[in-house]
């Protein structure tokens, strides 16, 4: 192999990882160039968990999560409480969720919400599935975490209308201060949704 | 590059990259803007909740002269509209105001009537309890305003003069049709009665916050609803979010009614 199609090899590299979200043009090349001085195992390594995450990873059929089989770890889990379920967008949110271990029933991947201005219906989202689920019986609690945005708050008021007459109990997550945050610096929705949400101590 | 302080309301955000976000505002100085907010999606962003479409802001940015996409420096929050978020009639009528904003501004072409109208649309929104009707009215004013008003005293296509009898409204020559240029025209066409007619012409004459006390009901209200919701679909080049939030599914014409339906109710 010449010398040309070698670096023709490398441009070829750098070009997909420019690809990658957040990757401009000068990291593709760094990274190309650090592929090139680690050793051939680790670079094949890196080639290889690419390759069994295209090949293995699904979605969960029950809640949409990443699975390595039919279910998910989650939905398999007979620890789990199997009277709640809580609804997120996107299960990049869920692996959040669950890493805070504040949580411990069902989840459901929405996998997007409402948005009037992009044209996204409720028959764009998982929201017939989360129904079947709830009509199936042994759910009392959906907790709705959707993003406090305009989408994120279309998707609420929808899911609440669709489950209430299932009569369980449909509860929204809290807004408010994040933790660490001076109140002085919240803005004007975040503090008043917040004092709308106190608790009695 | 020049800092630019303006009074804006947040049309349209886009996630971007990793944290950030890309907005789309309705400027009183400089009209349509697009500008980044880096790190508006992290939880401790300094921009918080104020980049939420329909916020009125007062909104400071870099505003570069070769780029459309300024660099957003600081915003104050005027007014959040958060009571709109609490119905999903009220987001879907909010949301057809900014989008038919968005659908009939060009970037960076000021027009503060334009400004104050949207200001004014989402204000009367929070205090109706007919969303419908006030964005019907909004959106005959804001096609008035930016140079799409329907025509409805003369023919839109050879210009002579109509009377009053009941016609055909034609979205893409932006009005009726006199006879004769109804019968060559190929157009999609709509019904428009005299009720129809006196509804338009009273709700483009009077103040948008007065308009919004009008009534309309029955057929008069369905037939003018047709006729702006295929109009400004026309002038705007796509669909606008849906009246009835769980209509997503399209219509089976572009306009919804063919010449055959119509000709066929007459």
């Amino acid at each position: 192999m010449s010398v040309q199609q070698r670096q023709g090899l490398l441009a070829k590299l750098a070009k997909e990882f420019v690809r990658l979200p957040g990757i401009g043009q000068k990291t593709s090349q760094r990274l190309a160039f650090h592929m090139m001085k680690v050793n051939k195992e680790e670079a094949l390594r890196l080639a290889d968990a690419i390759r069994d995450v295209k090949e293995f990873v699904v979605f969960c059929e029950q809640c949409r999560n990443i699975a390595e089989s039919e279910l998910c770890d989650i939905c398999q889990d007979p620890q789990r409480d199997r009277t709640r379920i809580l609804v997120v967008e996107e299960p990049s949110t869920l692996h959040a969720i669950d890493q805070s271990r504040g949580y411990k029933g069902l989840y459901h991947v929405l996998m997007g919400s409402l948005s009037p201005l992009d044209g996204v219906g409720p028959s764009d989202i998982r929201a017939r599935e989360l129904e079947a689920r709830v009509r199936d019986g042994g759910v009392q609690e959906v907790i709705v975490a959707t993003n406090p945005t305009i989408e994120g708050e279309a998707t609420a008021i929808y899911l609440t209308k669709l489950l209430k007459p299932y009569g369980v109990k449909v509860s929204r997550i809290a807004y408010g201060i994040p933790v660490g945050m001076d109140i002085e610096y919240a803005d004007d929705v975040t503090l008043t949704k917040s004092i709308e949400g106190r608790r009695e101590l | 590059m020049a800092l630019v302080t303006t009074r804006a309301i947040v049309l349209k955000s886009m996630r971007w990259g990793e944290a950030d976000r890309i907005l789309t505002f309705y400027s009183l100085q400089l009209g349509k803007v697009r500008g980044i907010a880096r790190g508006a999606r992290r939880m401790k962003s300094r921009f918080g909740g104020m980049l939420e479409p329909f916020s009125s802001i007062n909104l400071t940015f870099f505003n570069k002269r070769n780029d459309s996409l300024g660099s957003i420096s600081h915003i104050d929050s005027l007014e959040s509209f958060s009571p709109l978020r609490e119905s999903l009639e009220q987001i879907w009528a909010a949301s057809r105001m900014v989008a038919l904003v968005d659908g009939v501004t060009a970037d960076r072409d000021s027009n503060p009537t334009i400004y104050h109208t949207l200001l004014e649309g989402l204000r009367s929104l929070v205090r109706t309890d007919d969303p419908a009707l006030v964005t019907l009215i909004f959106q005959i004013h804001v096609l008035s305003q930016s140079g799409f008003q329907p025509q409805v005293d003369r023919c839109a296509s050879c210009g002579c003069n109509l009377g009053e009898q009941s016609s055909l409204f034609s979205p893409t020559a932006g009005g009726r049709l006199c006879g004769s240029c109804d019968r060559g025209s190929w157009d999609y066409c709509l019904p428009m009665s005299q009720g129809s007619m006196a509804f338009l012409r009273q709700a483009r004459r009077i103040p948008f916050a007065r308009a919004t006390r009008l009534k309309a009901a029955g057929q008069v209200r369905r037939e003018v609803e047709n006729i702006v919701e295929t109009y400004a679909r026309s002038v705007v080049g796509k669909r606008l979010p849906p009246k009835d939030v769980l209509a997503a599914e399209p219509a089976a014409t572009p306009y919804g009614l063919t010449r055959k339906d119509v000709m066929t109710e007459k």
